[in-house]
Order: C-alpha cells, then sequence, then structure tokens
C-alpha cells in the first residue's frame, strides 16, 4: 500500500463519518520499490494530497522529514518533487494495520493489501 | 429484504468469484477499447479508481495517472497486485475513501450484480461521493438486449464453465502471461475457445469437442451450442421439450420485478438448498455466448460474431463523438423482437434518430473507424433468440446446474434505458454526459456536478 493510496482511505465505519479520517497507520513491513520519477505527474499530484495526513504516515514510517506544507513554487523544485515522489509511491507498506481513530476498528494490510471490508453490523446504514 | 439480497450475492457473486479466481488468466479478459480511451484520455496526474477491477486490466492501461484498483474479491486483488499493481479489498456500497478524493471512476460490469435497485443506487451514489466536482463516472452493465443470447428475465444466474478456464495460474506462467497482456487485443493469434460453450455439455468438459463447437459457432447457427445439440428447428424444440418441467418453467417466466424478487429471495433463505433454485422465478441461464465479460476466464469472443460483420475495431479520433455526444443514444442495434420497452423516461436519450444511425451505419462498411461503426451490432435475425429452444437443455446436467460446484453468477440485467433512468431519478449529483451500447453492454459517463450539498 503506498502513502498515496493511504492518504484517500477513510473510515466507514458506521457513525464515524469524516472522522474517520486519516487512518491511523502502523506497519511491520514496509518495502521501497523503484518507481520512474515523473515530475509532472508528481506535481500535479501535490495539490490532491491532503497534508496532514501525509505527514502523520511519514512520521510513523520514520521517513525523511516532510516538509509542513508544500513548498513555494514546488511545480519546478526537482528535489522537492523527488522527495515527494519517494513518499508517495515508493514507499510501500507491505504488513500492517490502519486504524479508524474513531472506533479504533483495525483494518489489516497484508501482501501490501490493505482489506477494508466491514462486516454488516458496522457498516453504515 | 437487504440482508437476504447481501445473501444472494454473497453466494452467487462473491463466493463464485473467489473460488474460480485461480483460473483466471490475463489473456481471457478483455480490455474493451471504449473503456481504455476513457482512461487514457484523462489528465496527467489524474487520481482515478477502477471499482471492481478483478484482476487489474485497466490499471496500467495510463501510465500518466495513479489509478487504484479495487474489488470485494481478495484473490483476484491478490492476482492484479502480483502484476504490480495498487489495490485493495472494499465493497462497492461503502467505499473507504473520503469524499471527492478521485478525478475519475469506472465501473466496469459491477453494477449488474447487485441484486436490488436500492443497492444499485447505493454502489453508484458511492462513487459519485468519492468524485471530486467535475470527475467523471464511467458505467457498464450487461444488457438485457442481446443478440446471440436471449434473457427471459433480468434477474439471472448464469452458470460458469470451468472448462473454458485456463491452468491455474502459476508463478512460472507469471511472466509469460504479462509479456501478452500488455497488448490484449494485439496478442498472438489467440482461438477463443469456443464461448458460446457454456451449456452443460461443455461443462462436462469435453475439450475435444471443442474445435468442433468453433465450427458450429462460426456457422450460421446463431444462438447454437455444442455439436450435439447444434441444430436449430425441431431438434432444439424436442430438447426443449424433454427438459424437465421445473426447468421449463424458468424459461416461461415472466419478468422478474423487484416485489417478486423480494419475495423469492425471502423463500430463498437460508440458501444452502440450491434446488429451490428450479421452482424460483429467477431464471437460470445456460450461459452461451457472452458477448460481455469481465475477468471471466472466456474472452471477448469472435466466434459467433464470425457472423456478423467485424463490429470491434479500432478505436480512433471519431469514436470520441460518442463520448461527447450530449446524452445521445447510438444503440445501433436494429429491431428487437420483444419490443424494448424505455423505463420512465420517455425522452430517454432522444433516440428518435436510431434507426436512421442504422441505416447509415449500414453504409459505412470495413475498414472506416468510426463512431457508429463502433456502436454498431448487427442485428442477426433476432427471433431466433427468443426461441426457448435456444436456451441449451439443461435436463442432463440439471444435478450440475443445482450442485453450488455449478458456480452459477447472479446478473441484474439492464434494460435499454434502466441505467440512464437509474441515474436521472435517483443519482442528482451526476450529470448524465452520454450513454449508448457497446457490444452488448449498456455503458454511461457521467458528471459530477459542481455545487453539491
Amino acid at each position: 500500500m503506498k502513502l498515496l493510496t493511504h492518504n484517500l482511505l477513510s473510515s466507514h465505519v458506521r457513525g464515524v463519518g469524516p472522522r474517520g479520517f486519516p487512518l491511523r497507520l502502523q506497519a511491520t513491513e514496509v518495502r521501497i520499490s523503484p518507481v520512474e520519477f515523473n515530475p509532472d505527474f508528481v506535481a500535479r499530484m501535490i495539490p490532491k494530497v491532503e497534508w496532514a495526513a501525509l505527514l502523520e504516515a511519514a512520521d510513523t514510517l520514520h521517513l525523511v522529514e516532510v516538509p509542513k506544507e508544500p513548498i513555494q513554487g514546488y511545480e519546478h523544485d526537482e528535489s522537492f518533487l523527488r522527495q515527494m515522489h519517494h513518499v508517495l509511491l515508493e514507499v510501500d507498506v507491505l504488513e500492517g494495520t490502519l486504524q479508524c481513530p474513531e472506533s479504533g476498528r483495525l483494518f489489516p494490510i497484508s501482501r501490501g493489501i490493505p482489506n477494508m471490508l466491514l462486516s454488516d453490523e458496522e457498516t453504515e446504514t | 429484504m437487504d440482508h437476504a439480497a447481501a445473501q444472494l450475492e454473497k453466494q452467487h457473486v462473491h463466493d463464485v468469484y473467489e473460488s474460480t479466481a485461480p483460473y483466471f488468466s490475463d489473456l481471457q479478459s478483455k480490455a474493451w477499447p471504449r473503456v481504455r480511451q476513457f482512461l487514457q484520455d484523462q489528465k496527467p496526474g489524474s487520481l482515478i479508481a477502477d471499482i471492481g477491477c478483478g484482476t487489474g486490466k485497466y490499471l496500467k492501461v495510463n501510465s500518466q495517472v495513479h489509478t487504484l484498483g479495487c474489488d470485494y474479491c481478495a484473490p483476484l486483488v491478490e492476482i492484479a497486485r502480483r502484476r504490480g499493481c495498487e489495490v485493495m479489498v472494499c465493497d462497492n456500497l461503502n467505499l473507504p475513501f473520503r469524499d471527492q478524493g478521485f478525478d475519475a471512476i469506472i465501473s466496469i460490469g459491477v453494477i449488474h450484480h447487485f441484486s436490488t435497485k436500492q443497492r444499485r443506487i447505493r454502489a453508484i451514489k458511492e462513487m459519485a461521493r468519492v468524485l471530486v466536482p467535475g470527475g467523471q463516472l464511467m458505467i457498464y452493465v450487461w444488457a438485457m438486449e442481446q443478440k446471440n443470447r436471449h434473457f427471459e428475465k433480468q434477474d439471472v444466474l448464469v452458470p460458469w464453465n470451468k472448462a473454458l478456464c485456463s491452468q491455474p495460474l502459476s508463478e512460472s506462467s507469471q511472466p509469460g502471461r504479462k509479456k501478452q497482456c500488455g497488448h490484449p487485443e494485439r496478442s498472438h493469434p489467440y482461438h477463443p475457445p469456443c464461448s458460446a460453450c457454456r451449456c452443460p455439455v461443455c461443462f462436462k468438459g469435453r475439450w475435444d469437442s471443442r474445435r468442433s463447437h468453433s465450427v458450429d459457432c462460426d456457422s450460421a447457427l446463431a444462438g447454437t451450442c455444442c455439436a450435439n445439440i447444434s441444430k436449430e428447428g425441431e431438434e432444439e424444440n424436442g430438447f426443449y421439450n424433454t427438459l424437465g418441467k421445473s426447468f421449463r418453467s424458468w424459461f416461461s417466466s415472466r419478468s422478474l420485478d423487484e416485489s417478486t424478487l423480494r419475495k423469492q429471495i425471502e423463500k430463498m433463505r437460508p440458501l444452502k438448498n440450491t434446488e429451490s433454485w428450479a421452482n424460483s422465478t429467477i431464471s437460470t441461464q445456460p450461459s452461451r455466448h457472452s458477448s460481455f465479460d469481465l475477468d471471466h476466464p472466456e474472452p471477448f469472443s469472435t466466434g459467433e460474431q464470425n457472423l456478423d460483420e467485424e463490429v470491434f475495431v479500432e478505436t480512433s479520433q471519431k469514436h470520441l463523438e460518442w463520448l461527447r455526444a450530449p446524452a445521445t443514444h447510438k444503440h445501433l442495434n436494429g429491431d428487437h423482437p420483444r419490443g424494448v420497452r424505455r423505463n420512465g423516461d420517455g425522452n430517454f436519450l432522444g433516440s428518435t434518430n436510431t434507426k436512421e444511425n442504422c441505416m447509415d451505419a449500414g453504409n459505412l462498411e470495413e475498414g472506416t473507424p468510426s463512431a457508429s461503426k463502433i456502436w454498431r451490432r448487427i442485428s442477426a435475425a433476432d427471433s431466433k433468440d427468443s426461441n426457448p429452444g435456444d436456451t441449451i437443455s439443461v435436463e442432463e446436467q440439471q444435478s450440475d446446474i443445482l450442485d453450488s460446484g455449478a458456480f452459477m453468477r447472479y446478473y441484474h440485467v439492464f434494460r435499454e434505458g434502466e441505467l440512464y433512468g437509474l441515474l436521472k431519478e435517483s443519482v442528482s449529483e451526476l450529470h448524465i454526459l452520454s450513454s449508448g451500447n457497446d457490444h452488448g453492454n449498456w455503458c454511461i459517463i457521467a458528471e459530477k456536478k459542481e455545487s453539491c450539498d
């Protein structure tokens, strides 16, 4: 699971609503998978990122420090873009959990795949 | 009702996909060009979700975008993952995403697996929720109106023929397959097994007769299948007559409306005893030529379609006409013998010019890629389809069909206009851009409206 994916995920346990974001990440196995760097691609991704959630996740994984917010003129800052490329796309959580911040419910990540299925009782009506 | 609906889907959608996942092959799943085009049209840097991605055939179509694959079926997702895709397991009815995260979403062959209208609406609304305003959603569902098969009812169970599957995927076979699936349409001359042969006879695994199946399929005997049952006319009627009474009742049942389906589903509980299907008004289809295929091991068949002119043409710029046409219905299928009913919206897609389009399509001969051509489904003598004898006898295979090992998949096949009507009436946050028919599927592209509550 890449951090870009984590950035989109939210808990849908019944009653939780927007407080289900972001999910708290715990990782027991992480792999770095090289991905071809495409600066334009990364630059376009930046505005879509929920930055606080990314910071939190990167911090949990003890990654290279991510700036508190996108720096000015980031579109042309190759070093920044490379860093974000790495954090968003190359860090792959293979084993771990995602936790709903509101309900505490844990979702497993196995073999790189998060499983977000809930039982009937747990889902929103 | 919802619990029963979930039970039905568990048994006849989720469990089937899970059990059959190991047999899926990249080679045999066709990527619809128009879907590929939709993906390629998305702006670089877009975030895209494929809800119901299966083994992930659309996930790598466009390297300039980030596509996340989601499916309910873990084994299928595992396959996609092994191909290097970013995927997850989740439920279309409860998408685990924050609002407005995705620039585009595709839902190819998914919504037809939901057994109630409410659930289908819910699935679409969920996708709309996670779309950014201005973002686009493409939906494909199986059409009830088919040229080469006949659906008695909208709610059907379709058997899945294991005999047509590839060998279970093994690690060693992966790399080879990977290479080939890079160009699914241009791969080595792949002669599909006769996809018509999802009949019970084939189910018995008559591999050696596969070739004769193809021959039969290539012949003018549309809608027929196995060599032994291949002739039209009295033999088929004879077959029909030999069907068990309970099975014959399937074929003569009326369409299942919502309340009847509900009652039926309630009756099904518990669903362990599948013999109850025999008296069900959900029809069990001997599944023949499937013009629609998701990750089904059967390929996009050209077997029976040899009857028709080549409808499957390479996309060109001109196909975009369809995508941009403001809700213009370019379904060029010609007459439906049963008279397709238009649901609800009487102005459905201003289809007054359908006939004209047919005529025009007729003038566009091979070699001219065009929007009309792409839409065109040459309608063979449709009356054939309505011959109940066409449906293959299940008598011999009665026990197979009723056996849970037959892997029956549930579908709600859509009538013309139904998907459109569904969005129009119940998903007001979406604005319909275009809709039409693509090889036996009703398709729609819709856009999330800008100002939402």
